[in-house]
């Protein structure tokens, strides 16, 4: 069952007929709100479809590890030059589709973006689970997994401590810390959300457990004064945060001397594709849910088409990132790196670079286009060929580069292996296993954020800002 | 604590009522809105939230640690690689960042709970389930002899319901 039917009774169907001051004409009151959202929470049949396929992806790709675990990491794919592949391929991709989360929650509630309100707790969980899935990519990565801890500075029996000018063990502050951070921002976010299931909740089990986790929230105004310059802070928080997370991961390849690595456009690079990817996931993911939970009066196709235009926006800086590369490769007067990014482009690994220009590039043009920015189907389509070319654009990163460095002698190729195709589909599984779970349990739209757009009921006439006649 | 909780269909209903409340020298008083309103903030008239000061201090304090777990461990354990700084300020800032951040944000989020007296287990007395949904409340606890005055000042400005509760 979905939530309540649409348009809402006795409401005229004009939900994308938006102002500065009504964001959300469809929607007329709290009681709407709670009525609708929490609605969605209700599993359907294809709800548990799609869980199913999830978990049964997440099983084959954990089962592939256990495999890869008993029979050594030599089932990878891994062929010398070239000892980096799919894991860390997968790992930058996982983390840069965390970055949009907090980027539409953070970074645009820190500039009063409108549209962010009905999609950032959509995007704040698919940040969780993405910087989850990429947390385990590194630790699959070295093969033995159990070893994982040394990198934690911690007093131990050995007296070891790592090195701490490894790129490695800065990025495991990094992760930790987005992980922490990002996870304390989504449960901060939903704690005046679960009191609001609490006190609907009938179920004396439930509200029980609601009463819980939502750790007695009463909505007064003291809870309200702390909580709203708290969220403040964190979002304060979280923006460096986001742009220092991707610029660390960044380094695991910039520190290294490996043409098309060691340059210092990699930071800003990184950190644009992260967040255009994450906009790409977005859409992906939320897209359907508005379709299948009947949230079209909530997120409008305005908000639609505003993420779309930053969406376009960053696709734009990170193809100028490319060509950039491809200028200082040409402008370095250096044979090897001019070699290397002709190689990438128009030798062995041409077909990987032209998915990636095609789709980073080329296809977001059409964004340009209004019409587009509001078609939802083009909008998904487009986030599928998004998340692919976002997926290739990390494959470019890492594999031409080791595959042809300085010396002919150096030179080979890559092709990954069962080990890691299965690896990477399991990490889908287990993602959307999370993200699914997730949207039947907890409200996919924030209820107390949206009230807040939502006009108040007053005694005596107001305006539209709520200024008395 | 004996109280009067008075329920609110209208956000000024219940902004009217505590500001009536006030002018009555009505000791404590609570507002109940189901999403923050700065119309509640200025009737009650509270103060810029100290969350803040928890901010800093943590954030302070993560800075350090970042820094000096970085240091300590490179002179404790010297790794020397190409010839570089053993305790070299640049890549450190990683850590002072990352450390900062997360002290800084994990403070906020103690400071906010500490503040607010969250986690709480007793949300029944002076509350109503419909504060999280539509409604508004006032919850305003007094000397036993100001029970009558309270009562009549929030019916006086529209409350659907106006109960006392201890």
């Amino acid at each position: 069952m979905t939530a309540g039917s649409y348009p809402p009774d006795g409401v005229p169907l004009r939900p994308n007929v938006a102002s500065a001051d009504i964001q959300l004409p469809a929607v007329r009151d709290y009681e709407q709100v709670d009525r609708e959202i929490a609605g969605t929470l209700s599993p359907t049949l294809g709800w548990f479809g799609a869980l199913g396929v999830a978990i049964l992806l997440f099983l084959w790709g954990a089962g592939t590890w256990i495999y890869q675990i008993y029979w050594g990491l030599g089932n990878a794919g891994y062929t010398p030059p070239v000892m980096w592949g799919v894991y860390i391929i997968t790992f930058v991709f996982w983390v840069g589709i965390g970055h949009a989360g907090t980027l539409i929650s953070a970074i645009l509630y820190l500039f009063r973006a409108g549209f962010r309100t009905t999609i950032y707790r959509c995007a704040e969980a698919m940040t969780v689970f993405a910087v989850m899935t990429a947390g385990l990519f590194p630790i699959i990565h070295i093969g033995r997994p159990w070893k994982f801890f040394w990198l934690i500075p911690y007093p131990n029996w050995r007296l070891l401590w790592p090195q701490f000018k490894s790129p490695l063990v800065w990025d495991v502050f990094a992760i930790l810390t987005y992980l922490t951070i990002s996870s304390t921002f989504l449960y901060i976010g939903l704690i005046p959300d679960i009191a609001t299931l609490r006190d609907r909740e009938t179920n004396p089990v439930r509200r029980q457990l609601l009463a819980i986790l939502s750790f007695g929230w009463r909505n007064s105004d003291t809870e309200w004064r702390h909580f709203t310059r708290a969220y403040l802070f964190l979002a304060a928080f979280s923006t460096p945060l986001v742009l220092s997370v991707h610029s660390v991961v960044s380094f695991d390849f910039a520190m290294a001397l490996t043409p098309g690595w060691h340059a210092t456009i990699f930071p800003p690079y990184f950190v644009a594709g992260a967040i255009f990817s994450g906009i790409g996931m977005v859409f992906t993911i939320i897209i359907p849910i508005r379709r299948f939970f009947r949230l079209q009066h909530y997120v409008t196709l305005n908000h639609l088409d505003a993420a779309a235009k930053l969406c376009l926006f960053t696709s734009m800086v990170v193809g100028c990132a490319y060509l950039v590369e491809f200028w200082v490769a040409w402008y370095s007067g250096n044979a090897v790196e001019q070699h290397y990014f002709w190689n990438r482009v128009f030798g062995q690994w041409w077909w990987a670079a032209w998915i990636m220009l095609i789709c980073n590039m080329v296809l977001p043009l059409s964004l340009f286009s209004q019409k587009l920015r509001r078609n939802t189907i083009w909008l998904f389509v487009l986030s599928i060929f998004i998340n692919l070319g976002m997926w290739f654009e990390r494959f470019v990163i890492v594999v031409p580069s080791l595959s042809h460095e300085f010396e002919p002698w150096q030179w080979g190729s890559y092709t990954p292996s069962w080990v890691d195709l299965s690896l990477l589909a399991g990490s889908f599984g287990w993602f959307f296993m999370w993200f699914l779970l997730f949207i039947k349990q907890l409200p996919v739209v924030a209820i107390s954020e949206v009230k807040e757009i939502v006009p108040p009921k007053f005694r005596h006439a107001r305006g539209a800002h709520g200024r008395a006649h | 604590m004996q109280g009067v909780l008075g329920v609110y269909r209208e956000l000024d209903a219940a902004c009217d009522a505590i500001r009536a409340l006030r002018a009555a020298r009505v000791a404590k008083i609570t507002a109940y809105t189901p999403t923050p309103r700065h119309e509640f903030e200025d009737a009650l008239g509270h103060a810029t939230s100290p969350v803040r000061r928890f901010t800093l201090i943590g954030g302070l304090l993560g800075a350090t640690f970042g820094y000096w777990i970085a240091i300590w461990c490179s002179a404790y354990w010297p790794l020397v690689v190409g010839g570089k700084a053993m305790k070299s300020w640049v890549p450190y800032t990683i850590f002072g960042f990352e450390v900062m951040v997360l002290i800084g944000g994990l403070s906020t989020v103690f400071g906010m709970f500490a503040l607010s007296r969250v986690p709480r287990l007793v949300t029944t007395v002076g509350y109503d389930p419909r504060f999280a949904q539509g409604h508004y409340g006032v919850w305003a606890e007094g000397a036993p002899e100001q029970m009558r005055t309270i009562e009549e000042t929030m019916r006086r400005f529209g409350a659907v319901e106006v109960r006392g509760e201890r």
